[in-house]
């Protein structure tokens, strides 16, 4: 089981929808399992879903995989962090940039 | 033609001045660093007669650029000791520049106990006994003159600048009249107190507007600007700022770890979405009956990100709550309860306190044994106590960095004096480094977003190293260095650093007003004058760099969830001034 708490208008997913407190979905992890796949499952519109997903609290790629035990934070595409060029996210490469030379 | 309102407060006078060449082509931050550099002593006493505050719009502030109605005050801070530039966005900035000032600059100093209001207009300026507004909120004193000179721009300090605290700051009028728009960081409210100067009024009708050089190139970086701004989904109608504001960070730091809590001992607050853009939004909704978007707080503001958080009966608690503000009362002090982060906030904007600072303080003061985290009613009669300009509210009133020394607690989260904001270091650690190495203290405006692949920067290093981390760091503080120059708000940079051509409209806009040919290498090399201006202040004014370093505790205290502690090595930190 992994715990998937929602925020905004992605509560509608949840059992409590209580825009003050926490709206949490429990879904089985099959092995191989990505963040996105779990989403698609739950029947989540991936054009709802906005860039912050954070997995264990770590800011998250789509494609980074979950497994049993996690926490995944979906928030929908009207929130968004501000300074998200701070925040590097975990599960996407990171090419050090060649020199322009 | 514009002009410099010279204001002197020893010998009571109020006269204009031709601008000179050198600062022709600045404005707001540009202009009043350069003012403070080129004028006053670093090592002077912040709050002597040698120090002085000025005030400057933006480049393009007072013309039809969306959202640019900002005003820089700058001053050599009473709270940390460096050079210091804070702004707000309020239809002050706009009436100003309108009448064609392109600074205030206010130098001397009254005798002790005398209070003065400046009246600005297309006249002229004059400085008149205001005897009758001493010793009032802002609240009253915004009130009393919008009552008197009509819908004004109003500038005014609460008790706190009038009692010279070190985190005063300076008020401004939004468009509402409400007393709530604050350059807030750093004390220069108290400055504008030693100058005995509570007030300033500023009115521009029939005033001459402001001169735009190359109006289709204006009118070409507008459109370019206006379309980045109207399309994105952070600053776009009803998008993340306009439905949540910045309170929707809240629940979005929280699930990142980074929300920092009860005095920054952890990164999660679990009673995070009681507090959140998300409640503000529902509770607005239930006690009003119908959602409520938010508004401008200045004029020509597209974004529309300020909100206004209601009392039970419906009626109007204060403007706004939001993300730093609703943090530092709420999470940094264990608080979950959105009516009393609302009357902590609505203290502080009487008061005329900042409210980072102020909540950071109280945080500190916790820590100390002067209330329980979580206590709101206890926080609010400490907010309350300042007031009072008692012995406990005076030291309170001197910042968290100065509450901690006088309770004996270690852990004050600051950099240079001044209190960190509402990221946590170890959890973004790139936040961290510019806290720890921007000119103005502990500060998170100071090192905005903007994609270095815009500027041209370089961007080599990774970003997982510390080095890419300082890098990121660098180009961020340069390039808001010219946003702050420029008069726009720096929620523009959310869209223009996604939207390339947004970003180009920005630096049209500004050359098209100047009559110049700027590019982004212009922002780079502008922004690089600012900050080796602001350096050199700093280093005359004897700091070095070690003073560009975190709070010890934080290098051994490892920070829940994520159990990190603050590791970047000092040489990394050093080498964000490598330019």
């Amino acid at each position: 089981m992994i715990e998937i708490y929602l925020y905004g208008k992605l509560r509608r997913f949840a059992r409590d929808q209580d825009p003050t407190g926490y709206s949490v979905v429990h879904s089985i992890v099959q092995a191989g399992d990505t963040i996105q796949g779990v989403l698609k499952r739950l029947g989540i519109p991936m054009e709802e879903v906005g860039r912050n997903i954070f997995l264990n609290r770590q800011y998250s790629a789509l494609t980074r995989r979950v497994k049993y035990g996690d926490r995944l934070a979906v928030f929908p595409d009207n929130m968004q962090l501000l300074y998200s060029w701070y925040f590097v996210k975990v599960g996407e490469d990171h090419e050090v940039k060649k020199d322009k030379s | 033609m514009s002009k410099i309102l010279r204001v002197n407060m020893t010998d009571l006078t109020a006269r204009y001045q031709d601008v000179p060449e050198k600062y022709k082509l600045m404005g707001a931050r540009w202009l009043t660093s350069s003012i403070v550099s080129d004028e006053v002593e670093p090592t002077c006493h912040p709050l002597g007669p040698t120090n002085k505050l000025v005030f400057a719009p933006g480049i393009v502030t007072g013309t039809a650029a969306p959202t640019s109605a900002r005003i820089s005050v700058g001053s050599k801070s009473p709270l940390t000791g460096t050079i210091k530039e804070s702004n707000a966005g309020t239809k002050f900035s706009p009436m100003l520049a309108k009448l064609g000032i392109k600074a205030v600059v206010v130098e001397g100093q009254p005798k002790e106990g005398m209070w003065y209001l400046l009246e600005v207009n297309k006249d002229g300026a004059r400085l008149l006994p205001a005897t009758d507004l001493a010793g009032k909120g802002a609240y009253a004193t915004t009130d009393a003159l919008i009552g008197r000179y009509g819908k004004v721009g109003v500038c005014c300090i609460g008790p706190a600048g009038e009692m010279k605290m070190a985190m005063a700051g300076v008020c401004f009028n939004d468009l509402s009249d409400r007393a709530s728009r604050y350059s807030g960081r750093g004390g220069l409210g108290a400055v504008m107190g030693t100058k005995g100067l509570k007030a300033i009024v500023v009115d521009d009708k029939d005033g001459p507007g402001v001169t735009i050089a190359n109006q289709e190139l204006f009118g070409q970086g507008c459109k370019k600007l206006t379309e980045a701004l109207q399309t994105h989904d952070i600053t776009k109608p009803k998008g993340a700022l306009n439905t949540y504001g910045t309170a929707v960070l809240i629940n979005i730091l929280n699930e990142a770890g980074g929300l920092p809590t009860r005095n920054f001992a952890s990164g999660t607050f679990e009673g995070a979405p009681k507090i959140a853009g998300e409640a503000i939004f529902e509770g607005n909704k239930q006690r009003l009956g119908k959602e409520l978007y938010n508004h401008a707080c200045s004029p020509g503001c597209i974004i529309q990100c300020s909100n206004t958080w209601h009392n039970p009966d419906g009626s109007e608690q204060v403007s706004c709550q939001e993300y730093e503000s609703v943090w530092a009362f709420g999470a940094n002090c264990g608080i979950d309860d959105l009516d009393v982060t609302g009357e902590l906030i609505r203290i502080s904007n009487d008061l005329g306190v900042d409210t980072i600072e102020s909540g950071g303080t109280i945080a500190v003061a916790m820590e100390g044994g002067l209330a329980k985290f979580g206590d709101g009613q206890k926080a609010i009669e400490l907010m309350q106590e300042i007031g009072k300009g008692t012995p406990l509210g005076r030291i309170l009133g001197q910042g968290a960095a100065f509450t901690g020394r006088a309770l004996g607690v270690i852990r004050v989260p600051g950099v240079k004096g001044q209190n960190m904001p509402a990221y946590s270091p170890r959890a973004v650690k790139g936040i961290g480094v510019t806290y720890m190495t921007s000119t103005q203290g502990a500060d998170h405006t100071i090192g905005y977003t903007i994609a270095p692949e815009i500027l041209s920067v370089g961007g080599k290093a990774d970003p997982l190293s510390p080095e890419g981390k300082a890098e990121l760091s660098r180009n961020f503080q340069i390039a808001t260095a010219f946003l702050d120059s420029t008069g726009y708000c720096l929620f523009i940079a959310f869209a223009i650093l996604d939207i390339p051509k947004g970003f180009e409209g920005m630096v049209q806009s500004c050359a098209a007003v100047l009559g110049t040919n700027w590019t982004a290498d212009d922002v780079t090399r502008i922004g690089k004058e600012i900050l080796r201006k602001e350096r050199a202040f700093n280093e005359a004014a004897g700091f070095t760099r070690v003073d560009d370093r975190p709070p010890e505790f934080m290098r051994y205290e490892a920070l829940p969830p994520h159990n990190k502690v603050w590791d970047i090595p000092s040489k990394a930190l050093d080498s964000v001034w490598d330019f």
